[in-house]
């Protein structure tokens, strides 16, 4: 089965875990990436070997686009090295071709129907306690009635029982809205342009592109696309306003189009931006502000940063699966493992460049990443080993002798624009005064933080303490040095958009310097190994060094 | 019983060996004459042997003889092949091949007085295949027999004979003509025609109609007076008080002269098949991964024997323990566990605790090549008598089986192991495809085989799935391995495996987030440095790992130091080693060895260090092993007991002290030893004998038996017809198989024996009997003159002979 031209010397290899390795130095990797793109999940993305996965949902989400069982397993044979596992092969088939045997389509008078293509299956999921209260009438053997308000959830239930549901029900077209892109002095990059052509072929889903590679780009885009009314979802003000500016810049639309929903201001125009914590906001119990989905008949549903979505608007978006949604992200991995929700929600990825890739071709910095081991003092040390176990991370990560390290770090790079970014405000207030510069935290008003923020774009400061705040959404283009010294315990999107902050392209073509500096022999180090994984992941490998060099050179 | 006798000498001698070769158990003991051979042959446990073996069409063909033999209205008890072929509805040219097998077998004989076609079926075989063979009731004869005259007169007359006092054996004769039966069913009342269809193609018993129901409203319903009409007729007969039953030329003439609706062909049909390229690659990364699996079972066991329960085996929970080391189903641990026993790479070791524990076979085992290794496993696997399916379910009593259970023998297994894989193997497999067919084919193919001794279709799923485990077979399919293992040919298994495996590859990609990948088969050197030094993240056609400080410092614990594990990555490492793991590995040696540990039996602790440090340079005291480990703590190789001793000899003043510091005050201690029962180990396993030799010896045998019945009368002579006392003397036998044989054949045919009785006294009587029934350890015989029915045991009777 396997073909001899390729056989022994193709750059796959199959594992019989469903794991796919692709050695990326072979001359026929790039074809193979290509091939196998569409149905399996990029896993890891290190400089020799990338690791893909077949799931489920990756199989299935490739069914939905339109590519079959034999496809799959054609590519696999073709680029495989080794001889594909027979069960893999099987079971393949066999994942796939349960996917459509449900679909949810439209009916003339009943509106929404579950319709079955195979009843044994539809006579399963209807006895599934899951599905209770999900389904109404039953129309005849093979059609059920759906609450249109379940739409999603009841796609997501079928999907926990292994039975995905091809939704034929298609989208409202939403309220039409001319918005077009102003392509002058710039173009949509070609990735960008896949990104949207991607999302839109499949009408809703989720596109992942690295910090710094132009997101809201595809995000107009998208909605230069859809003509249509959009929602814009955000984390915070600054990121609204800074979509905000990001769009009058881009497209053809004008002040007046774009509305910002906010704790500060109410507005609801054609092009509404709205913060994830407005909508979150509850009145004795009452989600106040949900009349804001219904407010226009939207066409387009943004969501910023979408891994960051909190389970209130998962409950909402559940309602909302008769409207295109997009999600956009740089690293979809959450700590609560709640990834799959997003897809099943938002919808499956629809477009995913590894940051290397992105990197080869010049579109974000290059990045140097150093972690810095220093080794605590005795006194410290001792502090450390008698402190109680909730403690421990607090005081190794806030260790006073890191303030030494950051201020002969910064030395190190009097040209740059540098940022420190910490979890502690007591040490970042430290920090601050040790290195002579301003603080933003989450008590800093709106206006100041603006205001810093512009200062730093235009090199006035050259220097910027920030805690978490800056963690999302803030584009500081010039920045190119970055020092964490403590950050939210093991996290790892929180490590991956810190080294975002500065992975715009420099004028000069620069390379960014991004450090991690760890207590020695603490949790910070256990952590701080738990937060580089994604990056280590994504092809972007530590080094580390001792403190005592630093300190030294 | 003498014709068959006569048959079996008329085979010559080369026949004689085929067929003891095929019915081993006719040869041991060997038996001392033709005819005491004839009679085990004919027992019915010989004849359950015979029949397990045969497939389903020789089956059809045997009981096809064994019905028409006895059918009335025959001028003779022979059947022909053509009429074989006839009734069980094969073409004549097919019939052969099974009634071939059959003969050669000795389940049918052909009466070489008559001629070369006319077969009889082997004394013994209605008993054998039961009282309904083919679905047929009793003969005609028989039923007749038991009718009153005025029936059996009733009856000749509708059948066109004078109704003097008419044979039953004319009577049947007469009936048993199909065009007879015919009529008279067209005779029957309404009703009739349905009772009959019903019991035609058997069984050929039903209930009356009105043992249903007592009710006299009933005795007139249609279905009644059908039945009774039928009694009546003939065509039916009592069975008992309940139930009638259809006479078996009855049924045949329904059948219109078939005994079978249909030939039993072999199950045909499309199976699904695999290219041998894919089974072979499938096969050999699990014989791969099973070798694998067994290595790390024997290493773990060598430094951590498992305990083997009170009643032997592996416990539940230790295999458990297994499945997880292993990571591993717990079905698949139990298969591994039970092929490590079978190929004696782990064995009970017989202490006083005991344990399974590697045999030094086992250690050796390690050390050998993969193939080699495979085979060994593959080869105890093929030919073990246990079934590691069965471990953990519950047996009789409830309690779950265990595994390397020494009780748990299972002759049966090699043999079903055997003929599934030969299905696998098929004939129709060409070069490039083979098939794959699924259990239930196999089940079904199996069952045609052997109709009478077909294994469950669950037992054929698990075989198969042992066999896919072992690497044995591969997509469902008979890997090349496989089929090696099973011709047992060259080239053996352990080469052609050899030829398969992938080349080594003895490079590892390191990279940046601690992983490594080696992109193929690693070599032995760079697998163990790697089991070594990383955890394995994914097995397949490659092998990824990753670096952990645990797993560095498990590589620092064997013995290596950061320097030699850094030399050793970096001359595997084709992209060279990255700088992360280089720190990792330099990180984890640094704090490697920061805590000492050892071993000390007692300590001593004083506030006066000048008085230790004089305890520990004292060369009197050098035998008890003390060591200054700070200055107020030395420790001693000596117990606290003996220490103490020593030093109140030496004039000091020492107390002992539990671990909370309190002084305690030494009594002396006494030793309590509990019995422990030792275990037998379990038996080695016989090997066959090689063929040559069963063959000599067969050969001889047969000679023997040939040579030594030739100038026996007693077989010359049949035995129908008087014969002298001294002639009966010399035929009079005390075997008991061939005693039994002959009181069957006389209870039978009617005939008297002379029967010899051990008496209550010790004495032995002779009496003249008609035998009437042999069953159940108990002759029933009728003495002729004396007028008495008489019982004997079995075990009484000292011998027999025809009259």
């Amino acid at each position: 089965m396997t073909d001899p031209a390729a056989g022994p010397s193709g750059p796959l290899i199959v594992q019989s875990d469903k794991t796919l390795l692709l050695e990326v130095d072979h001359p026929a990797a790039d074809a193979c990436r290509r091939a196998i793109a569409p149905f399996a999940e990029l896993e890891r993305a290190p400089e020799h070997v990338h690791t893909y996965r077949l799931t489920p949902l990756g199989l299935w989400n490739a069914r939905a686009a339109g590519h079959d069982a034999e496809q799959v397993v054609a590519v696999l044979l073709e680029h495989s090295r080794y001889p594909v596992p027979h069960a893999l092969l099987v079971d393949v088939a066999e994942t796939m071709a349960r996917y459509g045997r449900l679909q949810l389509v439209s009916h003339p008078v009943h509106g929404l129907v579950l319709h079955a293509l195979d009843r044994a299956v539809l006579e399963e999921v209807l006895r599934s306690k899951k599905t209770a209260g999900l389904v109404g009438q039953r129309l005849d053997d093979d059609d059920v009635v759906v609450h249109p308000s379940e739409r999603g959830h009841l796609k997501q239930v079928l999907l926990k029982l292994g039975w995905p549901v091809e939704d034929l029900a298609g989208y409202v077209d939403g309220e039409a809205h001319a918005i077009a892109l102003d392509e002058q002095g710039w173009a949509m990059r070609p990735y960008q342009q896949q990104a949207v052509e991607g999302f839109w072929h499949g009408g809703s889903g989720v596109v992942v592109l690295p910090c710094g590679a132009g997101k809201t780009i595809v995000g107009a885009g998208a909605m230069a696309r859809s003509g249509t009314t959009t929602l814009i979802l955000v984390t915070n003000t600054v990121s609204a306003r800074q979509w905000r500016d990001e769009l009058l810049r881009r497209t053809t639309l004008t002040e007046d189009e774009i509305g910002e929903y906010s704790g500060a201001r109410k507005e609801i125009r054609p092009v509404t931006i709205a913060t994830y914590q407005v909508l979150t906001t509850r009145r004795k119990g009452v989600y106040t502000h949900l009349e804001l989905l219904d407010a226009r008949d939207w066409g387009l549903i943004l969501y910023d940063e979408v891994h960051l979505l909190p389970a209130p608007i998962f409950r909402m978006t559940a309602d909302l699966q008769a409207r295109r949604r997009l999600g956009l992200t740089a690293t979809l991995v959450r700590e609560d493992g709640r990834e799959d929700e997003v897809f099943s929600l938002i919808g499956p990825k629809r477009f995913d460049a590894p940051w290397k890739d992105i990197e080869a071709q010049g579109y974000i910095a290059p990045a140097d990443c150093v972690e810095v081991r220093l080794t605590l003092s005795d006194s410290d040390r001792l502090a450390y080993a008698t402190a109680e176990p909730e403690d421990k991370y607090r005081l190794a990560a806030s260790a006073p002798d890191k303030n030494r390290v950051v201020e002969r770090i910064v030395a190190q790079h009097p040209e740059d624009q540098v940022l420190v970014i910490g979890q502690y405000l007591d040490q970042l207030e430290l920090l601050a005064d040790h290195l002579d510069a301003p603080l933003i935290t989450g008590a800093t008003t709106v206006r100041e933080r603006e205001r810093l923020f512009a200062a730093f774009r235009t090199g006035e400061l050259r220097r910027l303490v920030v805690s978490k705040v800056a963690n999302f959404s803030v584009d500081l283009p010039e920045a190119a040095v970055a020092i964490q010294v403590s950050g939210s315990f093991g996290s790892r999107q929180e490590e991956a958009q810190r080294l975002g902050r500065i992975m715009r392209p420099k004028a000069d073509g620069r390379t960014a310097h991004f450090y991690a500096v760890v207590s020695r022999d603490t949790v910070d180090q256990e952590f701080a190994a738990h937060r580089q994984r994604f990056l280590a992941e994504q092809g972007y490998a530590y080094r580390i060094v001792d403190a005592e060099d630093v300190l030294a050179g | 019983m003498a014709g068959y006798t006569q048959a079996l000498r008329a085979r010559g001698e080369d026949a004689l060996v085929a067929l003891l070769r095929l019915r081993p158990d006719l040869a041991v003991p060997p038996p001392a004459t033709l005819r005491s051979m004839a009679a085990r042959a004919t027992t019915r446990v010989s004849l359950d042997r015979a029949l397990a073996g045969v497939d389903a069409l020789v089956l059809q063909s045997v009981e096809a003889v064994l019905t028409l033999s006895g059918t009335a209205g025959r001028e003779r008890p022979h059947v022909t092949a053509g009429e074989v072929a006839h009734t069980v509805g094969l073409a004549p040219e097919d019939a052969s091949r099974p009634l071939r097998d059959a003969c050669d077998l000795g389940l049918l004989w052909t009466d070489p007085d008559v001629d070369d076609d006319a077969l009889l079926p082997a004394p013994g075989l209605d008993e054998a295949l039961g009282p309904y063979a083919a679905g047929l009731g009793p003969s005609l004869r028989a039923t007749l027999a038991r009718r009153s005259t005025q029936g059996l007169a009733r009856i000749a007359v509708a059948v066109g004979l004078p109704d003097d006092e008419p044979a039953p054996e004319d009577v049947a004769a007469a009936l048993a003509r199909p065009e007879q039966v015919h009529a008279l069913v067209e005779q029957a009342p309404p009703g009739a025609r349905q009772v009959l269809d019903a019991l035609t193609w058997g069984p050929p018993v039903g209930r009356s109609p009105e043992s249903r129901t007592a009710d006299p409203a009933a005795s007139s319903s249609p279905a009644r007076t059908a039945v009774e009409w039928l009694l009546r007729a003939g065509l039916l007969a009592v069975q008992d008080s309940q139930h009638v039953v259809l006479p078996r030329e009855v049924a045949l003439a329904l059948r219109d002269g078939r005994t079978h609706r249909a030939p039993a062909l072999a199950p045909a049909g499309a199976t699904p098949s695999t290219p041998q390229a894919t089974a072979d690659a499938d096969a050999t990364q699990h014989a791969q991964e099973v070798v694998r699996l067994v290595g790390t079972l024997v290493t773990a066991w060598g430094t951590e024997p498992a305990p083997v329960l009170r009643a032997g085996g592996l416990g539940t929970r230790e295999l458990r323990r297994v499945a997880q080391r292993l990571e591993v189903p717990d079905d698949v641990a139990a298969l591994v566990v039970e092929v490590a026993g079978a190929a004696g790479l782990v064995a009970d070791d017989g202490e006083e605790q005991p344990a399974f524990a590697p045999t030094l076979e086992g250690e050796d085992w390690l050390t050998r090549e993969l193939g080699d290794r495979w085979e060994t496993l593959a080869r105890a696997w093929l030919g073990a008598e246990r079934a590691a399916w069965l471990v953990g379910s519950r047996d009789d009593r409830g309690s779950p089986r265990p595994a390397l259970d020494p009780e748990a023998r299972r002759p049966w297994a090699p043999r079903l192991r055997r003929s599934v894989l030969e299905v696998l193997a098929g004939t129709d497999a060409t070069l490039a495809e083979v098939t794959a067919p699924p259990a239930s084919h196999v089940r079904a193919v199996l069952a045609w085989r052997a109709p009478r001794s077909a294994p469950p279709e669950h037992a054929v799923e698990a075989v198969l799935a042992e066999a896919a485990t072992l690497g044995v077979t591969g997509a469902g399919a008979l890997g090349s391995a496989g089929r090696a293992l099973l011709a047992d040919a060259a080239p053996g298994p352990s080469a052609v495996l050899t030829g398969l495996l992938p080349a080594p590859v003895d490079d590892v990609l390191l990279q940046g987030d601690l992983t490594g990948i080696v992109p193929g088969r690693p070599s032995t050197a760079l697998a163990s440095l790697l089991e070594e030094a990383c955890d394995v993240e994914s097995r397949g056609a490659a092998l990824t790992v990753r670096f952990t400080p645990s797993s560095v410092r498990r590589a620092l614990d064997a013995g290596r130091t950061a320097e030699e594990l850094l030399a050793e990555l970096s001359r595997h490492a084709r992209g060279g080693v990255p700088q992360p793991l280089e720190y990792l590995v330099l990180d984890v040696a640094r704090r490697h060895g920061r805590l000492r540990a050892g071993m000390a039996s007692a300590y001593l602790r004083s506030d006066d260090p000048a008085l230790l440090a004089g305890l520990a340079e004292d060369p009197a005291l050098r035998h008890l092993g003390l060591l200054l480990l700070a200055p107020t703590v030395l420790v001693a190789q000596a117990t606290p007991a003996a220490l103490v001793a020593v030093l109140r000899d030496r004039g000091h003043a020492p107390v002992t002290e539990d671990p909370s510091g309190r002084v305690v005050v030494a009594g002396p201690t006494r030793h309590v030893v509990r019995g422990t029962r030792r275990r037998a180990t379990q038996a080695p396993e016989d090997l066959p004998p090689a063929a040559e030799a069963r063959d000599r010896r067969l050969r001889r045998l047969a000679g023997d038996l040939l040579a030594a019945s030739a100038p026996t009368p007693s077989d010359e002579v049949a035995p129908p017809g008087p014969a002298a006392p001294g002639a009966a003397d010399a035929a009079g036998t005390a075997d008991p198989v061939l005693a039994l044989a002959i009181l069957r054949e006389a209870a039978a045919e009617g005939q008297e024996v002379w029967l010899e009785i051990a008496d209550p006294r010790g004495g032995t009587v002779r009496r003249r009997v008609r035998p009437l029934r042999v069953d159940a350890g108990r002759v029933r015989a009728v003495d002729a003159e004396r007028e008495a029915e008489l019982t004997v045991a079995v075990h009484r009777i000292t011998s027999v002979s025809p009259t």
